[in-house]
């Protein structure tokens, strides 16, 4: 049997096909006889899960489940059925041939100070990575900016599946994404550089304080304005931008690497009251404690980062277990090493979050870390990141452990919808396989 | 036969030999007679899920160690009594990873981005073999590596082989009498890095002339050579020999199929016409490397008995990776070619192995199948299948013991043996390295893609 038929050979009881394709995708959708790993309360072996009008209508063990009359009846029993992953930290619709310059909008480098550059501006939905993505159980993502500056702008939540851009979008300017260290003094350094200001940590800090200053003198004066009823007052865009994070109502996504580097920025976030996630921290081991210490949640990774020389082969792959044993609340990173995030592997988001089992996490963290922790981390979990009534359908099949490089996906559905097993990838497999 | 021949040979020999003399020399002092090993003359590893690459997988399989050489491999072996046992239940046992193409090692001079031919250049002079990068691949499991040069060059410099046996010094890490290899490229990247100068070549058509044009100095060369041994055959006093020169006497080399060629191309097309020029001028390819869009011609290929050393799901990165697909490994193989799975990074080849587990979900591999893109197909391609890849009698020790399945995503390597001696052992504290001393050095780790650095 051909995987990408999976679907259609399982589906057991259902009306009519024609009428179906005739009418849109079912309504009521009942998945039976899986092993559900629902994410937040355990695995039930033999399952029952119930999708109506994009929701999940009902969970538990087989039998112990009303299922309605009418639903077409998917048979997944050997199968694993499981939330859709969240993808972290993606580029997806801001790059697709990454050496394309043209077809890349990743980040604005005119300034560092950039929070009023918005991901949706540029977001390409169409993009060939997402129904890649999708293919191996991803529904949902953060889109970021690139980091080259230290305020890249802000992101997007999306889905990985919809009619249209717009609907795609779940959330705009969700976070703010900040990066700290070596890589945003690219005004600096010995290779040739500019040699502008910021050049090095302390403009970038000096910078990124008087920044929020500017920010705080700006909200009063506007406030004073609007008292005054002052139609001269002119917005500042970029301000505005900052307004919410100084106010701390969305989180702000701090991207530094070393150990020193994240207490430097913690330091200055606290100053600022900044609601942060901090993300990469894979030069941190000796700062384990203070990171737990901060109570913010970590995106960590890539956990493929290169240690340091001299440092054992395994001292990034064990932190996602180290900072879930301190109690951190983390998400797993899908980038590979070095450089930046590439969301043409984003696909392989759940091997990073199993390769953190290798490496002693607990398996639950790590399926966690790829659902539920990223979608409360952006303000999603009270609708996405595990199998519970009254949450979107986002649903995956597969045939196996999720977290296994061997396990095929077999069907995904997002708010309820079978979508099309099917990428450009696909297409051509097919071509050239006849 | 010619005189020109032993002459280049003589010239090679300058630093084969030399390499020949090294690694006999380590062999004496360190191989198979084993004075520094830190493991017994004879030892048997038993109760392990042996995955032999070449026949099967033997469940509650032993495998026996002799010298440096695996002598016994089944249900049980006929070790002598005295033999030491390793008790693996629980535990897999693979050939050691391969890599057949890296470029770990050798600190940023991956490219002699100068000129688009190169064939002079030898590896060996920019491996460092105190980089963190071996030792990484080390704990991932690898044992063998074929280090190459980039891909900015149409014909670019000749390439190493070592036995990953981090902690020794650098000529007892040379795989003893491996054959030559040299890399060629084609495609974006020379173009790229010569065209972004307004140099030849700039286009697709500039890459391919520019590799004929070399191979007509060559023949122009050799043409001279033998011509100036036929005047002293016949006992001219008077003949003048022609200029030694290093390039044309390499590209000489190649016309003489004294080197595998080692080809970075993506493009269908291009896989053709590097196959027709290859034919033009009588050498063979060894194996198209990247090599992404072999599923479009793979039935061609195959008959050509050119392999291909491929990644295993990366695509996108760029345009002529734009028709990468993660089935291309499998659906090759099933039209005959052999195919391996590569690094080209410094990251992936950390779990390569689990790179081999991909092509069960991307295209329905056996495990025997999976596990040789990683091990016996890419000793092929080096040209050391008759000596490592597979659990056989006869061939190199060269073993890893993992703690799960090796074709999951769980596996970690608990020890590596090369020739039968420990180089790695996840048990110990500190590095878990059994042979290194000192400093390593950080060679700011290649992220993949060996273009990544060209002419940069």
């Amino acid at each position: 049997m051909k995987l990408w038929s999976w679907f259609w050979t399982n589906v057991v009881a259902v009306s009519s096909v024609l009428a179906l394709s005739a009418q849109g995708p079912p309504k009521v959708i009942a998945i039976t006889g899986g092993k559900l790993l629902t994410v937040s309360h355990g695995t039930i072996e033999n399952g029952v899960l119930v999708m109506v009008d994009g929701k999940i209508a009902a969970v538990g063990e087989n039998g112990k489940v009303n299922i309605p009359s009418g639903a077409q009846i998917v048979d997944a029993k050997g199968m694993t059925v499981y939330p859709g992953l969240i993808d972290p930290e993606s580029n997806f619709g801001l790059t697709e041939i990454s050496a394309d310059e043209m077809s890349n909008d990743l980040a604005e480098r005119s300034d560092e100070i950039m929070p009023h550059m918005h991901v949706y501006d540029a977001f390409h939905s169409e993009t060939e990575l997402i129904p890649v993505a999708r293919l191996n159980g991803i529904t949902n993502a953060v889109v970021a900016p690139a980091s080259d500056d230290t305020i890249a702008g802000q992101d997007i939540f999306i889905q990985l599946y919809g009619p249209d851009r717009d609907r795609m979008i779940m959330g705009r300017d969700i976070a703010l994404a900040m990066n700290y260290g070596a890589e945003q003094r690219r005004r600096g350094g010995s290779g040739g550089g500019k040699r502008e200001y910021p050049s090095t940590r302390m403009g970038l800090v000096t910078q990124l304080r008087q920044t929020f200053l500017d920010v705080q003198d700006y909200i009063a004066k506007r406030d004073s304005a609007a008292k005054k009823d002052d139609k001269a007052f002119k917005r500042d865009l970029k301000m505005e931008a900052l307004i919410p994070y100084l106010k701390g109502e969305r989180p702000v996504v701090v991207g530094v690497y070393e150990g020193y580097d994240v207490e430097n920025i913690m330091a200055l976030a606290q100053e600022f009251h900044l609601k942060v996630i901090l993300n990469h921290v894979t030069q941190t081991q000796e700062i384990l404690d203070k990171i737990a210490a901060y109570k913010v949640p970590v995106i960590v990774g890539s956990i493929y980062d290169f240690p340091r020389a001299d440092q054992r082969f395994d001292a990034v792959y064990m932190l996602p277990a180290e900072l879930a044993k301190r109690g951190v609340k983390i998400a797993i990173s899908s980038a590979d090493a070095g450089g930046p995030v590439s969301s043409h592997s984003s696909r392989n988001l759940p091997y990073a979050a199993g390769f953190a089992v290798a490496y002693g996490l607990p398996y639950d963290d790590a399926l966690k870390a790829i659902t539920l922790n990223v979608a409360e981390m952006f303000g999603f979990g009270d609708r996405l990141g595990s199998l519970d009534v009254g949450k979107m359908a986002n649903v995956v099949i597969a045939n196996g452990d999720p977290l296994d490089v061997r396990t095929d996906v077999k069907q995904v559905y997002i708010q309820g919808v079978p979508v099309p097993m099917e990428s450009r990838q696909t297409r051509l497999r097919d071509e050239y396989s006849k | 036969m010619h005189i020109l021949a032993p002459l280049l040979a003589q010239r090679r020999g300058a630093r084969c030999l030399f390499l020949a003399i090294a690694a006999s020399a380590a062999l004496a002092a360190s191989g198979r007679a084993q004075q520094n090993s830190t493991q017994p003359q004879d030892f048997v590893i038993k109760n392990a899920t042996v995955m032999t690459a070449s026949h099967g997988t033997i469940e509650n399989g032993a495998v026996w160690v002799h010298a440096g050489r695996i002598t016994g491999v089944g249900a049980t072996v006929n070790a002598p009594a005295s033999a030491t046992v390793v008790d693996a239940a629980g535990m897999w046992l693979t050939p050691g990873i391969i890599d057949p193409h890296s470029h770990s090692a050798l600190d940023s001079d991956v490219n002699e981005a100068t000129s688009p031919v190169t064939p002079s250049m030898h590896m060996i002079d920019a491996f460092d073999n105190r980089s963190a990068d071996l030792y990484r691949a080390l704990a991932g499991g690898v044992t063998t590596e074929l280090l190459l040069h980039g891909s900015a060059n149409m014909i670019g410099g000749q390439a190493v082989v070592i036995k990953n046996k981090f902690g020794l010094d650098r000529d007892a890490m040379l795989f003893p009498n491996a054959p030559g290899s040299i890399k060629f490229a084609s495609g974006e990247n020379p173009k790229r890095v010569y065209g972004s100068r307004d140099q030849l070549p700039s286009t697709r058509m500039g890459n391919f002339e520019v590799m004929r044009m070399a191979f007509e100095d060559a023949r122009h060369y050799m043409a001279e050579w033998d011509a100036y041994n036929a005047k002293v055959k016949k006992g001219d006093k008077d003949a003048v020999a022609p200029k030694r020169d290093l390039k044309l006497e390499a590209l000489a080399d190649v016309l003489r199929g004294k080197l595998y060629v080692q080809i970075h191309c993506y493009r269908a097309d291009e896989f053709l016409t590097e196959e027709a020029i290859a034919k033009e001028y009588g050498y063979k390819v060894r194996a198209f490397h990247h090599a992404l869009e072999m599923y479009k011609v793979a039935d061609k290929i195959a008959a050509d008995q050119t392999g291909i050393a491929t990644f295993s799901d990366w695509w996108g990165f760029k345009d002529e990776a734009r028709d990468a697909i993660p089935w291309n490994a499998m659906m090759s193989m099933r039209k005959g070619v052999k195919v391996a799975l590569k690094s080209d990074s410094d990251d992936h080849i950390r779990r390569l192995n689990q790179e081999a587990g991909k092509m069960v979900h991307y295209g329905g591999a056996t495990e025997d199948e999976a596990i040789r893109m990683v091990t016996l197909n890419a000793a092929w391609i080096i040209g050391v299948d008759d000596r490592t890849g597979s659990i056989d009698v006869g061939k190199d020790a060269d073993l890893v013991l993992w703690n799960h399945d090796p074709l999951s995503t769980y596996a970690r390597a608990q020890k590596v043996y090369i020739d039968g001696d420990l180089f790695f052992d996840a048990s110990l504290p500190g590095l878990g390295t059994t042979h290194f001393n000192g400093v390593m050095h950080d060679s700011g780790g290649f992220g993949g893609e060996d273009d990544a650095e060209d002419g940069q």
